[in-house]
């Protein structure tokens, strides 16, 4: 089994990645230095580091929005900066969210905007219709209701769900999130992490989620890349990322309340489990604890 | 095209902290308004031939390498070659006897036609040299307060030299904002089906036209949202304004201006001793 694992072509792979803005100018400035990670099929990877470690830059490059090398970021086993490799296909199956959707949203109303990316793909105008009306609702926005709203008057949490139904509707098997939770409030955010944890569930999405917080992206994940510095620093299954607060601390990402609350408690409770990631999963161990201390 | 910025220097501000940047603003722009200047009066190639090495000091000085003031020209440099082509191509004036190179209906090269579009160019350059040079080593704040002072005294006049320097230095600062904008958006339709990275010339040039309205669009927002945060800080011009720091001109300043004085002035009359 592992060795099938292990035979399959990556859906991405970035060997080595290194890359500077404005290079060669005055002004330059070194966003990533070197960073190599891999993304199976069905995965989904959180990639989390505090402002300035280059989280953003791996997501244009995935999606090829830079000034690429060679040799450094593959995408199905194929080099995407190779001459003549097919830039439009992959970004047909690289679908990407931006952090800001006033970044990502190109038409005024939202329908129109929701079949930028079909319409752009040729996709036939029925099937482009169904696309829209599907990932409108998907993301938990009444097509009837929205399809003719402006996007200009829509709240935050509106935008981004349109822009996320934009990415949607391209039917692309990998989503990448830049800071998908950023500028939310804790209404839109829970109501944003049920819709990723629906969509994870409904299809079969490879995801990467950008984030600077770990609560974000714990819940959503099995596995985390920590970024610092534009390098690669910590990258493994969240609780065993997660166990090693000190090291996160000295990256600057804080441990989730709850998670933080349970190494707390552990110094009383020294057998309580040290996988806990939400309230929930605190309070009932926690009360197994209790229950068992009593009998 | 995804990174423009590298591309379109235009108002950009780079701070290497040489000598040049240190300089007083008011005398980096009485020397620009030379140059400018110098632009207009020198009339032969000898002259242009004479300033070239004070603009060679001054790219040297200023620390700021030269290949990163040409490639971010090329926009400028290409329309500029194509502008010249024409003129060469189209000279309206007399063309003397035996001047004429080539002919074909109404097109024709001639020595006279080449000389002018040279000498048209060399003045352009001249032109954007002197004010791109002035941009890269100069913030902002020093280019507000240097143009405030040294129109201070139209205000006399009535003349609302505040408000009209203010919305001058915006204009052009605004320039890269818009550049960056542009790459932003191209980012977006790229990420969306809509290449920007692909393609000939006159289809990435028929696709950045669809850029137009969104930028134009993000211009008034980002506008709106100055004059509100001018307001919010309680903007109402300049007058009557005190300063941290006073600008106050060295001696090696003067200097620099009487230097940049006298070599225009060579560069504009030795020619014609020269050759009389």
């Amino acid at each position: 089994m592992n060795e099938e694992v292990a035979r399959e072509t990556p859906l991405v792979e970035l060997r080595d990645l290194r890359y500077s803005y404005l290079e060669g100018t005055p002004r330059a400035v070194e966003a990533i230095r070197g960073v190599s990670f891999s993304v199976r099929r069905g995965e989904r990877v959180g990639l989390i580091g505090p402002t300035q470690s280059g989280k953003s830059t791996v997501v244009y490059a995935l999606a090829h929005l830079l000034r690429l090398k060679e040799g450094q970021v593959f995408h199905e086993g194929e080099d995407i900066a190779s001459p003549g490799y097919d830039r439009a296909a992959l970004r047909r199956e690289v679908g990407v969210v931006f952090q800001r959707p006033d970044f990502q949203v190109l038409e005024d109303v939202v329908g129109k905007d929701v079949a930028f990316g079909p319409t752009a793909a040729g996709v036939p105008a029925r099937e482009t219709r169904e696309r829209v009306e599907e990932s409108l609702e998907a993301v938990g926005l009444s097509y009837p209701e929205f399809r003719l709203r402006y996007v200009h008057a829509l709240s935050g949490g509106q935008k981004r769900r349109v822009a996320l139904a934009g990415v949607l509707a391209m039917h692309a098997p990998l989503l990448v999130l830049d800071e998908p939770m950023a500028g939310l409030d804790p209404r839109g955010r829970q109501e944003l992490f049920e819709l990723f944890k629906r969509l994870r569930e409904q299809r079969d999405l490879t995801m990467i989620v950008c984030s600077s917080s770990l609560a974000d992206t714990s819940l959503l994940c099995e596995r985390l890349i920590v970024l610092h510095e534009g390098r690669v620093v910590m990258d493994g299954p969240v609780n065993e990322v997660i166990a090693e607060a000190e090291r996160l601390q000295e990256f600057g990402i804080a441990l989730p309340g709850p998670v933080a609350l349970a190494r707390e408690m552990r110094k009383v409770f020294p057998d309580l489990s040290p996988d806990l990631l939400t309230e929930t999963e605190l309070e009932e161990a926690l009360l197994a604890r209790l229950g068992a201390n009593r009998a | 095209m995804l990174e423009l910025q590298r591309n379109v220097i235009f108002g950009q501000f780079v701070d290497t902290g040489s000598p040049v940047h240190r300089l007083d603003v008011r005398i980096k722009l009485m020397s620009t308004a030379l140059l400018i200047l110098a632009s207009f009066l020198i009339d032969g190639f000898l002259g242009f031939l004479l300033l070239l090495p004070l603009l060679v000091v001054l790219q040297a000085v200023s620390r700021i390498p030269f290949g990163f003031v040409v490639r971010g020209s090329g926009i400028f440099l290409a329309f500029l070659a194509v502008i010249l082509v024409f003129q060469v191509f189209f000279y309206p004036g007399e063309v003397s006897r035996g001047g004429l190179l080539w002919e074909w209906g109404f097109l024709s090269i001639s020595t006279d036609g080449l000389r002018f579009a040279a000498l048209l160019g060399l003045r352009v350059l001249l032109l954007y040299h002197a004010t791109t040079m002035l941009m890269l080593t100069t913030s902002l704040v020093d280019l507000t307060n240097g143009l405030e002072l040294l129109f201070g005294p139209l205000q006399r006049l009535r003349v609302p030299v505040n408000e009209l320097v203010l919305v001058g230095v915006i204009s052009v600062k605004f320039v890269p904002i818009f550049i960056s904008e542009v790459e932003r958006l191209s980012r977006a339709y790229t990420a969306r089906g809509v290449p920007f990275d692909e393609g000939g010339p006159i289809t990435r040039a028929r696709r950045l036209g669809r850029l137009l309205v969104p930028v134009f669009v993000g211009g008034f927002r980002r506008a709106d949202l100055l004059t509100t945060a001018m307001d919010v800080r309680c903007y109402r011009g300049g007058r009557g304004r005190t300063k941290l720091r006073q600008l106050s001109a060295t001696m090696t300043d003067w200097i620099v201006l009487l230097l940049v004085v006298a070599w225009v002035i060579a560069a504009w009359q030795l020619p014609a001793l020269l050759l009389s």
